[in-house]
């Protein structure tokens, strides 16, 4: 259990860090910017404490906010996105799945593509829209968050196919 | 009771989402000043929407009023209009030559144009009395030309401006006129003592020169004004500083304290007169 937090937070600093210093100098045609940290909400454990999804999400969206210097807005986004997680699982997934069950293309790779572009998608409308905050230039927003989306998407489940093969190397 | 408290316990971490959200948010506004400046905006356009409803269902209320307002206005614009083309047509009948203050001599009329002008200044407060037309340079006014109102003399210019002309009235020690009675040849000199605005003093008479109550005082010899202009009518014997003249009070035709129109007096001959009566003195 002490290993399994350690790993947590180890994947919580990991990804902030792979976003803050690379990810977000990215920017594709101008528009498109892949969010990767939402992979450590994809991947908590089915059956963790609300509270402590809630925490870690808000928390990991305020490094980020700190980070980028855009206060509130990827904490505000990152929250909504923790506290609906467990709903959003229900859709996808069958409710007789166990505590410990972690999603990922390993446990059903189907579920989870689904979860992944419905959280992500999900998010990025959020993250943008608390941006731009007006419906003015929607066009330009909803390119953006399509953009985004696809990009973030396919980085996520590039991700997950990687540490699964490796996972799978090391068994 | 217990299942209130077992709904909030179970849905507690909803309530700490939400005011983590709300904490968000209060950062976004906060440190945004993008996201502070159009939110103030939208809210600013709520409330612009909401203060154009309100004035007009005010305005709405208030169009009886208004109206009302709207019709006295009128009336008193009806009024002022039918005085206006009463005025107008006084003035279409008695051409500017034929001014009462004149008794009429038809051989010196063509000498003198007359600039009609309005007073925009009075001062009579002291005895250093004058009075401000809106007329000046710009409509060929000069210092020493005379002016007149409709019933008599006023005074003289004394100094102009572009748009403005300074005039000494009659009620001014410093001014001075020749005058005559009308009945009579002998000249005086018209001056003011300074105790009333309406009365002004005919002196310097020969002793023998008699008077009646009424007897019309007009300009004798003038560089400025035109013969035989009324100055004013003989009210009483005044006081006199010498035994050898005689000095009439003089109850002034023009009424300054009601002066608003005045003619300024171009005489077309006063260059003339003057380098003529000049090159003499040399």
């Amino acid at each position: 259990m002490k290993t399994l937090y350690f790993k947590e937070v180890l994947v919580f600093i990991l990804l902030i860090l792979l976003q803050v210093l690379l990810l977000n100098r990215i920017n594709i045609f101008g528009i498109a910017t892949p969010v990767l940290y939402l992979y450590f909400l994809l991947k908590l454990p089915v059956g963790r404490n609300q509270f402590f999804v809630i925490i870690s999400g808000f928390l990991i969206g305020l490094i980020i906010d700190i980070f980028l210097n855009t206060p509130g807005m990827n904490a505000a986004a990152t929250t909504i996105m923790a506290a609906s997680r467990k709903p959003i699982i229900n859709l996808f997934y069958d409710k007789e799945i166990y505590d410990e069950f972690v999603p990922g293309i390993n446990t059903g790779a189907g579920p989870f593509v689904r979860f992944t572009i419905f959280m992500v998608l999900t998010h990025l409308t959020l993250l943008f829209f608390i941006e731009s905050f007006t419906l003015f230039n929607l066009l330009n927003t909803v390119i953006r968050i399509i953009s985004s989306s696809i990009i973030s998407i396919l980085l996520i489940l590039a991700l997950d196919g990687l540490t699964f093969r490796k996972k799978a190397g090391e068994q | 009771m217990r299942n209130l408290f077992n709904f909030i316990i179970r849905n507690s971490h909803w309530l700490l989402a939400i005011l983590l959200i709300v904490f968000s948010f209060y950062l976004v506004f906060a440190h945004n000043p993008y996201q502070r400046s159009v939110y103030l905006t939208s809210a600013n356009s709520v409330t612009g929407w909401f203060y154009t409803m309100s004035s007009n269902v005010t305005s709405f209320i208030h169009l009886r009023k208004n109206n009302q307002m709207l019709l006295e206005q009128n009336a008193v614009l009806e009024n002022e209009l039918f005085s206006l083309k009463s005025y107008i047509n006084d003035i279409a009948v008695t051409d500017s030559s034929d001014v009462d203050a004149f008794v009429r001599d038809s051989t010196e009329q063509t000498q003198f144009n007359f600039i009609p002008a309005e007073v925009v200044n009075l001062s009579f407060s002291g005895v250093n009395n004058f009075i401000t037309i809106n007329k000046g340079s710009k409509d060929g006014l000069k210092p020493d030309m005379g002016v007149i109102s409709q019933r008599g003399v006023v005074g003289v210019i004394a100094n102009v401006s572009t748009n403005f002309s300074v005039v000494i009235p009659i009620i001014n020690p410093m001014f001075r006129l020749s005058a005559r009675l009308k009945n009579s040849v002998n000249y005086g000199s018209i001056s003011w003592n300074g105790e009333r605005v309406s009365t002004a003093q005919l002196g310097e008479l020969p002793k023998h020169e008699i008077y009646q109550a009424g007897d019309t005082v007009m300009t004798s010899f003038s560089r400025i004004f035109p013969k035989n202009t009324i100055i004013g009518f003989v009210s009483s014997m005044g006081k006199t500083s010498d035994d050898n003249f005689n000095t009439f009070n003089v109850e002034l035709a023009t009424d300054f304290n009601s002066l608003q129109d005045v003619l300024v007096i171009n005489d077309q001959f006063y260059e003339e007169q003057k380098l003529l009566e000049n090159s003499l003195e040399r």
